[in-house]
């Protein structure tokens, strides 16, 4: 396995007014191909901004990031979207799908952006839709789905242009206890088929599907502790 | 350059369907001023053919000599009433030097009450008729005689009178042979000329034909004639023309450097004054068109900004997708073209009818042509481009992060 992403020493400035906000300040992180990672941290921690940046939806101010061993930190807004498009699959809290498209048009975004012909298009996302079990829910509107069935129409848009990371922004927050569970499964199967996978999330829970926790303070890591499979532990806090 | 063309496309129209009376104000702009674009564009192409049609149907190679010609300007006619009048003998002398190159006739009007027992009409033209007038007129008689050169000569009380005289004057009785009253004198009925129609709604057959002489008899004092003179070959019209000018000026004692004394008029005069008339009415139409067409494209320009606002997060989500600026911007680009041609396509169905409304009620042809339906639709697609592009600029530059943050 290739090492997935570098982190060098990044930081991320705001201006606020008059006063810099260090966001980050002087992250180090990396990540290998195949790994479960989870993003910890009170708000206000930069987790956020660290999720921004790995995403590349955001540059960093200072500090190199490696994106499979090309480096991303400093390239310009359309050369983002093409590494957005064909590396990451984001999923997000509040599911984020086009209300007025079914969800076969929800999932084939992506592809339509990567300029997948139409017939081919089609064919991937109902794949992408049958692999998270919504074979029966291509045609359905988001409103006329549940908030799991949301999720899992969401995790198959990420998914479906093959990205080499699933990034996912607290993807149980809107869900009940019992569709969070099933939706955390869903992410323990993807997981176990190779896929690299960083979660961002405040629940202790959520964050001990993973194998690796990293948490954030004051924009630097606090720890970066590797989990035992299957072992639901509170982790060291601080 | 990848597109949700469908998603463009779909996204307008829903929003078109959903709110029906919002969509209308919307487009109103833009319907108007294609509206007017067509439908003004279709009437005086029609008009033109209607025109030009009419015009050389009274004969393209007939001009007029009188005392005024053809003037607009109330100053120049004040002027050219100051003029000598036009004689029966300046006719003559124009006759005698065009030759067989050209028939000549005069011919003066005034407007009378004419009756027959019980029937009146009145106000109708009274027309007194000199010279070879059958030839420069190409009256037809539809029943009865033309008057003939010995009426004119011997200044009978006779009459040839129009179609519509005819109908009204004579109900259900053959004309020929009655009497007419024309002002206080009598005259008789000769012939019935056939039926010519009418020119922009007035009556070409509301007249009443006599000998030049017999007119003199309605006047009060012999008035000033219009002499007419048609080419015998259609070819020589203006060598005719220029000679006819140069045979009054002579007739008339105009000495060399002075203007005419008299003025020229031939259908091209009235086509130009018509062209005139025509291309002032474009220039207030495109003026219009051209304002509706700007307030319906800020309008348009307004609801996309706030479209823009309202689908703030929808962007993040496309650009966290992989969506670059140039696909956000070509989706709401085609997302206002496509709203301002609905507006166009709503306009060019609306002044089509219109225009052939007009053509069916009026005797104006309106012809709706394919340039000015091409031009309607083009004039739509380039507001919803030019008015779109803003909004789409906005959309475009937002920042993913910003976006997706967007409540």
């Amino acid at each position: 396995m290739g090492v997935l992403l570098e982190l060098v020493d990044l930081t991320r400035t705001y201006r606020v007014g008059m006063e810099d906000v260090h966001a980050l300040a002087g992250v180090s992180l990396r990540i290998e191909e195949g790994e479960y990672v989870a993003i910890m941290g009170p708000s206000g921690s930069g987790k956020s901004t660290l999720m921004n940046i790995v995403g590349c939806l955001d540059t960093p101010t200072s500090g190199v990031y490696r994106l499979k061993e090309r480096e991303v930190s400093s390239l310009a807004d359309d050369e983002l979207a093409r590494v957005r498009n064909e590396e990451i699959g984001f999923v997000f809290q509040t599911f984020n799908l086009l209300a007025r498209a079914d969800s076969l048009h929800n999932v084939e975004l992506p592809l339509i952006y990567a300029g997948v012909p139409p017939a081919e298009r089609r064919h991937r996302a109902e794949e992408a839709l049958a692999s998270v079990g919504l074979a029966d829910r291509m045609k359905h509107k988001p409103n006329e789905l549940s908030g799991g069935q949301r999720q899992r129409v969401a995790i198959a848009r990420a998914l479906v242009n093959r990205p080499s990371l699933l990034l996912a922004d607290e993807p149980t927050g809107n869900l009940d206890t019992r569709t969070g569970e099933e939706i955390m499964a869903l992410f323990g199967q993807i997981s176990a088929s190779g896929r690299s996978i960083i979660v961002v999330t405040h629940e202790e829970d959520v964050a001990a599907r993973s194998r690796r926790i990293v948490r954030l303070r004051d924009g630097k890591i606090e720890s970066d502790l590797v989990v035992a499979p299957g072992q639901h532990t509170r982790a060291a806090g601080g | 350059m990848a597109i949700d063309f469908k998603e463009s496309t779909g996204i307008a129209f829903q929003a078109l369907r959903a709110n029906k009376l919002r969509s209308l104000l919307t487009l109103l702009g833009t319907i108007i001023g294609v509206t007017a674009v067509i439908a003004v564009i279709s009437l005086v192409q029609g008009m033109n053919q209607y025109v030009s049609g009419k015009l050389l149907a009274q004969g393209s190679n007939v001009f007029w000599i009188d005392k005024i010609g053809f003037e607009m300007d109330n100053e120049k006619i004040r002027e050219a009433l100051k003029r000598p009048d036009l004689r029966l003998s300046d006719a003559d002398g124009l006759a005698d030097a065009l030759g067989n190159k050209a028939y000549v006739k005069a011919e003066a009007s005034t407007n009378s009450e004419i009756r027959y027992l019980a029937h009146k009409m009145q106000r109708i033209e009274v027309k007194g008729v000199y010279g070879q007038f059958q030839q420069v007129d190409d009256q037809e008689i539809a029943n009865g005689r033309p008057l003939a050169d010995l009426d004119v000569q011997r200044r009978r009380s006779v009459a040839v009178i129009g179609s519509e005289v005819a109908e009204e004057l004579y109900p259900g009785l053959d004309p020929v042979g009655h009497a007419i009253q024309i002002g206080n004198r009598g005259f008789v009925v000769v012939g019935v000329a056939k039926k010519k129609g009418s020119f922009f709604g007035e009556s070409q057959d509301r007249y009443v034909q006599v000998p030049f002489g017999a007119l003199l008899k309605l006047v009060p004092q012999t008035p000033s004639v219009t002499i007419g003179v048609k080419s015998v070959d259609a070819g020589k019209f203006q060598q005719i023309q220029d000679e006819a000018r140069a045979v009054m000026r002579a007739i008339r004692h105009n000495r060399p450097g002075q203007p005419d004394s008299f003025g020229i008029t031939t259908p091209e005069a009235f086509l130009g004054l018509w062209r005139n008339f025509t291309a002032t009415a474009f220039i207030v139409v495109i003026g219009v068109a051209a304002i509706s067409l700007l307030v319906g494209g800020i309008v348009i320009m307004n609801t996309m900004l706030v479209s823009v606002t309202e689908r703030t997060r929808e962007i993040g989500v496309r650009k966290a997708l992989g969506a670059r600026r140039g696909d956000i911007m070509l989706q709401f680009l085609v997302e206002a073209v496509v709203l301002s041609l609905v507006g166009g396509a709503l306009g060019v169905a609306l002044g089509s009818s219109i225009a052939l409304l007009v053509g069916l009620v009026s005797p104006l042809p309106a012809a709706v042509s394919g340039v000015a339906v091409g031009l309607g639709v083009a004039m739509s697609a380039m507001v919803g481009v030019f008015f779109g592009v803003y909004p789409a600029a906005r959309a475009a530059g937002l920042d993913p992060v910003d976006a997706l943050r967007y409540e």
